[in-house]
């Protein structure tokens, strides 16, 4: 479960949103919609702590990060986080010079210290479960965009994450690879992996979310409209 | 002995007999129109030839500056001097960029190829000096040891014949010298002059046994210049019989009974020699040797070049990162660093670390080792920016993406973004490599024979420019072409797919 609590975010003078809360349930999916500029992206990446919040606190599970942590301890409790929540990124930022399935391996074996033939049998697995059990050999110049996006989100479950965030997973997509990435998706949420899902298809909120939290930040007092 | 009576023959008796309708006492119309000889030298040689007055360095002075002076008042013009690399006197005399070359040159049967020689002004023997401590007492001692001397000078021939010692060659005479008085060098051979004039300069060394050997420094002028060459001869006769010379030798602590044969020569007589027309003795093909020379000297340029680079990448890395991600006064001082080693010239710094840092006995390296480290602190700088540029090239979303699945800093830059930089580097760094390659010559300045330099001494003695620098070329490009090659493939293999 994570929890917001009096989440404020300023950002080139504008405030994106204040005084927001919110609880992601376990095993729930949440999607967060609004439109361009509102802030829906920053508050994902708050959550992976790719940024800070000015005012509130996030909780996850029994670790608690408040705005004003001292930076050595901001980073400590951030890097904690991140080992318990994954990401997956709008443009995909696969790693160029390794292949697919050194993509999918690299954090279990560099950051989490797990047997390189066991990272591999799982990587295989995952790759498998998101159709792309062919290509492990291949590098991500040689991708489509689906298929990038798809290694993206295997890459993101080597970890054994708690909670999975995807920033935008289709837009940068063609309708077929789309449908191949929103099948995967469903896919996860039901095996009951709590999922953050920001996008502005209203379509897709509507077929992947238990959920859905529409950021409207309007004018100057910008506010985080719940639905 | 050949050279003795050629030379006898060719310098004697300028002063009665003269070609019809040429008067051999005159310097030819085309000069005393223009009323002034260029003279070539090279004030880098050193004492007593031309030089630095020590006292005054704007001033040039020496044996041979007084010399010309007194042609100069003789013949009635104007000696203007033209600074020229002793190693390439005669190379621009043949090119029209001076007149006359006067700078302790021996008539050597490879120089007289390439121009004609006067009389001789001076008689000169070969003096063997080491430091005052040594057992060294002639050069026979000095079997498997090194030591130094001018190259292409006849102590460099000397060495070379006798064989059994190491010879290091040096453009200059003070640091021939400086190098015994440090213990790099066991001896250095020179001519008697140099010894005179050095060891006053280095109260540490000690001349070793007698003088021996007797050569000859003439003036060499261009091979068609005959008529110079007459009134050159002349002058130089005046100058002995008027006691010029002898007071010249004199003030240059030179004068000595060898000093007598000039004056033998000037009193005897006969035909006008034909100096520059001696026959060329030693024809024989040496392409052979040749080529060994310049290939055990690029094995050399590629030691040198390759352990540079060595440390060019591995301090560049470091400093680039300092650079990027260390505290504020770290990054100040690897600012420094790139800056001092990239503003300044790389032979500075060569010169400054072999021979500044080598007065302390802890910092002296053999000089081979001295090239490595000083080219690869200078290209470190170049590289640390290379590096410094490609890091900042990786794309945030690579370094937000490894945050994100729990790497940590330093496991993003290690496993993430020095794979990539370091491929992104690779085209500038082999562009680097390749440099290198070429610039390693420089060398050169602390006395590493490398194919630069063998080819510049190879090229001199033997006046084939042309041959001699194709095949050098050759070995450069033999050496640069595959690694650009190597470099190619390296960057196909990073970024294809193994399937």
């Amino acid at each position: 479960m994570i929890e917001v609590r009096g989440f404020m975010k300023a950002y080139a003078g504008r405030t994106l949103f204040a005084g927001f809360d919110s609880t992601f349930e376990r095993g729930k999916s949440t999607v967060i919609t609004g439109k361009s500029g509102s802030g829906k992206s920053t508050l994902l990446r708050i959550l992976n702590r790719l940024e800070r919040q000015d005012e509130g606190t996030l909780r996850i599970g029994d670790l608690e990060i408040p705005a004003n942590l001292p930076h050595a301890e901001w980073r400590r409790r951030a890097h904690a986080l991140r080992r318990r929540v994954g990401m997956v990124f709008q443009g995909y930022h696969l790693f160029p010079h390794l292949d697919v399935l050194q993509n999918v391996t690299l954090a279990p074996v560099r950051a989490f210290g797990v047997d390189p033939r066991i990272a591999e049998q799982r990587g295989l697995e995952l790759l498998s479960a998101v159709g792309m059990d062919g290509a492990r050999d291949r590098r991500p110049a040689r991708l489509s965009g689906g298929e990038s996006q798809r290694v993206a989100i295997a890459r993101a479950l080597a970890t054994e994450p708690e909670a999975l965030l995807l920033d935008e997973p289709t837009s940068a997509l063609d309708p077929r690879s789309t449908e191949d990435v929103v099948r995967v998706i469903e896919g996860l949420r039901a095996k009951g992996l709590t999922l953050v899902i920001v996008t502005h298809h209203q379509e897709l909120a509507r077929r992947l979310g238990d959920r859905v939290v529409e950021v409207g930040a309007v004018g100057d007092s910008g506010s985080l409209h719940r639905l | 002995m050949r050279q003795l009576s050629a030379l006898l023959l060719g310098a004697t008796l300028v002063t009665a007999q003269s070609a019809p309708g040429v008067d051999a006492n005159r310097l030819p119309s085309r000069y005393v129109e223009r009323a002034t000889v260029r003279w070539a030298s090279d004030a880098e040689g050193g004492a007593p030839f031309v030089f630095a007055d020590p006292a005054d360095p704007s001033r040039e002075v020496g044996f041979e500056v007084d010399l010309a002076a007194a042609m100069a008042d003789d013949l009635g013009v104007r000696f203007e001097r033209v600074q020229t690399p002793w190693e390439n006197l005669v190379q621009a005399l043949d090119r029209g960029d001076c007149d006359v070359a006067i700078n302790g040159l021996e008539p050597t049967p490879e120089r007289r190829r390439i121009a004609r020689f006067t009389r001789p002004y001076y008689v000169f023997m070969q003096q063997l000096v080491v430091r005052e401590d040594s057992a060294i007492r002639a050069l026979d001692d000095c079997s498997g040891l090194r030591v130094g001397c001018l190259g292409q000078s006849v102590s460099h021939t000397e060495l070379l014949r006798r064989g059994g010692v190491e010879p290091v060659v040096y453009t200059e005479s003070a640091r021939s010298f400086l190098e015994v008085e440090n213990g790099r060098n066991a001896a250095v051979l020179c001519d008697l002059p140099i010894a005179v004039a050095q060891l006053k300069l280095f109260p540490r060394l000690r001349a070793a046994g007698e003088p021996f050997g007797r050569d000859y420094y003439a003036i060499a002028v261009r091979l068609d210049e005959r008529d110079l060459q007459l009134a050159l001869d002349a002058s130089v006769a005046r100058l002995w019989h008027n006691g010029s010379l002898e007071r010249i030798y004199r003030k240059w602590s030179m004068h000595n009974e060898a000093q007598g044969e000039i004056g033998a020569l000037s009193q005897s007589g006969g035909e006008h020699g034909q100096v520059g027309d001696a026959p060329i003795t030693d024809k024989e093909s040496r392409t052979g040797s040749e080529l060994g020379l310049l290939l055990a000297a690029a094995a050399k340029t590629i030691g040198i070049s390759c352990g540079a680079f060595a440390i060019a990448v591995a301090l560049g890395l470091a400093l680039a990162l300092a650079r990027q991600f260390g505290p504020r006064p770290v990054r100040w001082l690897v600012i420094c660093y790139v800056e001092a080693f990239r503003g300044t010239p790389v032979l500075v710094q060569l010169l400054f670390l072999y021979y500044g840092l080598g007065q302390w006995e802890a910092l002296q390296m053999p000089a081979w080792l001295a090239g490595v480290i000083g080219l690869g602190l200078n290209y470190a700088a170049y590289e640390s920016e290379v590096y410094r540029g490609a890091i900042s090239a990786i794309p945030r979303g690579q370094t937000e993406a490894a945050s994100a699945l729990g790497l940590s800093g330093a496991e993003t830059l290690r496993f993430v973004v020095l794979p990539q930089a370091l491929r992104l580097s690779l085209p500038a760094s082999t562009n680097d490599f390749v440099a290198l390659f070429k610039d390693s010559a420089v060398v050169m300045v602390i006395s590493v024979v490398e194919l630069g330099k063998q080819y510049q001494m190879l090229a001199s003695a033997t006046g084939r420019f042309v041959p001699l620098g194709l095949l050098t070329c050759a070995l450069y490009l033999a050496m640069s072409v595959p690694l650009a090659w190597l470099a190619r493939r390296l960057e196909r293999s990073l970024d294809g797919d193994k399937a």
